[in-house]
C-alpha cells in the first residue's frame, strides 16, 4: 500500500470534517462552494506550525474516525462541535473559523444558512 | 542543489521594525550588510489590505498561529519583506516616558533615558511622515470616539505613518512601512537583501559567532546557503528570534518571558453603514490605561463572519448586516507571561502563554466595557465573540455579559509580541544594555524581543526606537572593515 505524505494524510483527515460541518451549519451552501472552503481549510492546517499541525491533524484523526462509525460517530462530532471541551473543543472552532472567513470573504453575499 | 556561501561584514536576520532600520544605519555608516528575510517582497498595493489573500503571502503560517494555554490566544506574525510593518494599523504612539522609566529602572539598563529615545522618536516620525488622517476618519472610528465622548472617557485620534495625497480620504493613504522607508535606505546606501532566505542556525565558535545556515526559495527550487560574517543582527521578531538562538545554544533567559496585549473582540452592529472593509478605525479609547484600551479591528465579511462564528445559532443571522457592522476590541496589559521553546528536530517552536486571575478578570472587566460602549455609539445590537455568548441590547445585557464572561469561552487574541530576550543588566535580561547577546562577543538582538515587557501601547514606535538607539551604540564601539 502507497504511504501518504502528511499532506495527504491530513487531507485525507480534515477534508471530510470540514464539509461535514460545513453540511451542518451552512446547510444551503451549494457543493462547490463546500468543497472550496474545505480546500481551504485543507491548506491552512497544512501550513500551521509544527506543533499545532501534529496536534490539529491528531485531533482531526479522532474526528474523522468518529465520522466513519455508522451509528452514533456522526451524532458524537455533532455534539463536539458545540460544546467547549478543552483540546478537543478547539479543533472544531478552527474548522469552522477557517471556512467561514472564506466563505464570506469569498460571497460576501451568502446568508446565514449557506444560501447564495 | 550546491551550497552557496555568501560573505558580508554584517548579517541582519529579519527585516521588520527592528531589521530594517538597523540595517540601513549600519549600511549607511559603510559596513557590508546583507538583510536576509524569510518572507517574499510584496508591493504595496498588490494585496488587499487584511484579505485571507495577504495573510497567505505576508504571514506566517497563513495567520494560524497560537499560543497554546487555557485558554490559547491566536496571534500573528509578519513573515515577509517589512515583517509586521507591512500588516499592522498602521497606528504609530512613541514610547511613553513612564514606561522607558520603568524599564531603565527595574531592568537596570544603562544609559537608557527618555529624553533620548525621544530625539529618535522625533526622527522615527519624520522618516515615516506620522501624522493624522485627513477629514474623515471613516464611520466605525467616529462611533468609538462618539460613544467614549457620551460616556466622558478619555479618547483620542492615533497618529498613523501613512502618506496622503492631496483630497484623498482615509482609505487612500499609503503606508510608509519598511518597504517604503528603511529598507530602501539601505539599499541606497549598498546593502543587499535577500527574500524568501529561511536561517535554520548559527553556527558559533568559542567567543561567538561566525556563519549562518540558511535555506533559499528560488524557482529553481530550495538552495542551501552559507553566509559568513563578522557581526551578527537577529531581528526574527519575539518568537523566531528567541527560537534560532535557542537552537543555535544560547539559552539564557532566552524565550522565558513572552509578554502580549490579550484581546477580546466583539462585533456592533449600527442602523446605518459602518464598515470599511479595507481599513481599521483610528481612534483609541485610554480612559483605563494602562491597564485597558478600547479600539476598532479589520471588519471586512470574512473577519466579520469570524468574529460571529463562535455563536452562530444565535449570532450568524446578523452577517447578512455586515456592511452595518464593525469588529471591536479592548486590550489589556497582562500580568501574564509566556514561553517560546525551541524543540530538537521540529522546525517551529512551541509558544505557550499563561493568564493571570487578573487577566482574565480584566479582559471580562474590558469586554462588558466594551459592550457598554457601543450601546452609547448607537449600535443596535453587540455581538461578543464568545462561545454561548448572548446579544447586548441594553446595560442590563451588559451586566449579564460580564457575569457570564469566561476566557475559557472566549476568543482571545492578541497582534502584540515582545520580551523574549529582554535587555538590561538584571539577572532576568537575555541581552546586555544594548542588546548583545550574553556570552557572546558579536551577536545582538535588536527587535521587540529586547522590550522588557509589553508598553500597553502599539509596540512598533517603541521597537524602532530602541533599535536605532542599539545601533548607534554598536556603530560607537565598531568600524566598518576597510
Amino acid at each position: 500500500m502507497a504511504r501518504l505524505t502528511s499532506e495527504q494524510f491530513i487531507h485525507a483527515v480534515v477534508d471530510p470534517y470540514a464539509r461535514f460541518l460545513l453540511a451542518e451549519e451552512l446547510g444551503d451552501l451549494g457543493p462547490d462552494r463546500r468543497r472550496a472552503a474545505a480546500t481551504f481549510a485543507v491548506h491552512r492546517v497544512t501550513t500551521m506550525p509544527s506543533v499545532m499541525r501534529f496536534g490539529a491533524t491528531a485531533i482531526a484523526a479522532v474526528f474523522r474516525l468518529l465520522l466513519a462509525v455508522p451509528v452514533g460517530g456522526p451524532a458524537i462530532v455533532r455534539w463536539l462541535a458545540h460544546h467547549p471541551l478543552p483540546v478537543l473543543g478547539e479543533y472544531p472552532r478552527l474548522i469552522r473559523s477557517l471556512t467561514f472567513a472564506y466563505v464570506w470573504e469569498t460571497w460576501p453575499t451568502t446568508t446565514a444558512t449557506g444560501g447564495s | 542543489m550546491a551550497r552557496a556561501v555568501l560573505d558580508t561584514e554584517v548579517l541582519v536576520i529579519g527585516s521588520g521594525a527592528g531589521g530594517a532600520p538597523t540595517g540601513a544605519l549600519l549600511a549607511e555608516a559603510g559596513f557590508d550588510v546583507l538583510i536576509a528575510e524569510e518572507g517574499p517582497w510584496v508591493r504595496q498595493g498588490d494585496v488587499i489590505p487584511f484579505s485571507l489573500d495577504q495573510m497567505e503571502r505576508q504571514y506566517r503560517s497563513g495567520g494560524v498561529t497560537v499560543a497554546l494555554g487555557l485558554p490559547s490566544i491566536a496571534y500573528t506574525e509578519g513573515r515577509c519583506a517589512g515583517g509586521g510593518t507591512e500588516v499592522n494599523s498602521a497606528l504609530y504612539r512613541r514610547p511613553p516616558a513612564e514606561v522607558v522609566e520603568r524599564w531603565a529602572s527595574l531592568w537596570n539598563i544603562r544609559d537608557l533615558d527618555p529624553d533620548d529615545l525621544a530625539l529618535i522618536a522625533d526622527e522615527v516620525e519624520k522618516e515615516l511622515s506620522i501624522g493624522m488622517v485627513p477629514g474623515d476618519r471613516g464611520a466605525a472610528s467616529e462611533r468609538l470616539a462618539l460613544g467614549a465622548a457620551k460616556l466622558g472617557w478619555r479618547h483620542e485620534e492615533i497618529p498613523r505613518w501613512m502618506l496622503y495625497p492631496p483630497g484623498a480620504t482615509h482609505r487612500q493613504g499609503k503606508r510608509q512601512s519598511m518597504t517604503e522607508t528603511y529598507l530602501p535606505r539601505a539599499t541606497a546606501a549598498g546593502a543587499r537583501i535577500i527574500t524568501e532566505c529561511r536561517i535554520s542556525r548559527i553556527e558559533r565558535n568559542r567567543t561567538g559567532a561566525v556563519s549562518a545556515r540558511a535555506v533559499r526559495t528560488t524557482e529553481a527550487g530550495e538552495q542551501p546557503v552559507e553566509i559568513r560574517f563578522r557581526h551578527l543582527f537577529v531581528c526574527a521578531g519575539a518568537i523566531q528570534t528567541p527560537a534560532l538562538l535557542q537552537r543555535s545554544g544560547w539559552r539564557r533567559n532566552i524565550g522565558g518571558a513572552l509578554a502580549v496585549h490579550p484581546t477580546v473582540k466583539l462585533a456592533a452592529r449600527f442602523a446605518d453603514a459602518v464598515n470599511c472593509p479595507d481599513d481599521v478605525p483610528v481612534h483609541q479609547v485610554k480612559e483605563f490605561t494602562p491597564g485597558l484600551s478600547f479600539g476598532g479591528s479589520a471588519s471586512n465579511p470574512g473577519l466579520m463572519a469570524l468574529s460571529l462564528a463562535d455563536n452562530w445559532p444565535g449570532f450568524g443571522h446578523a452577517i447578512s448586516d455586515w456592511g452595518r457592522m464593525s469588529v471591536y476590541y479592548a486590550a489589556i496589559t497582562s500580568e501574564g507571561r509566556g514561553r517560546v521553546q525551541a524543540l530538537p528536530g521540529v522546525r517551529d517552536p512551541l509558544v505557550t502563554y499563561r493568564l493571570t486571575a487578573r487577566d482574565r478578570a480584566l479582559l471580562g472587566s474590558g469586554m462588558a466595557r466594551l459592550a457598554m460602549l457601543m450601546l452609547e455609539a448607537g449600535a443596535t445590537d453587540v455581538f461578543p465573540s464568545m462561545r454561548g455568548g448572548s446579544v447586548v441590547r441594553n446595560r442590563r445585557d451588559v451586566g449579564e455579559l460580564s457575569r457570564s464572561f469566561s476566557t475559557s469561552r472566549a476568543g482571545v487574541m492578541t497582534v502584540h509580541l515582545c520580551s523574549t530576550a529582554p535587555l538590561g543588566e538584571s539577572d532576568r535580561c537575555a541581552v546586555n544594555s544594548f542588546g548583545r547577546v550574553h556570552g557572546a562577543s558579536n551577536v545582538y538582538v535588536n527587535d521587540a524581543s529586547l522590550l522588557p515587557d509589553a508598553p500597553g501601547v502599539n509596540p512598533q514606535g517603541s521597537v524602532m526606537a530602541l533599535a536605532i538607539r542599539n545601533t548607534r551604540a554598536f556603530l560607537q564601539e565598531h568600524r566598518p572593515h576597510a
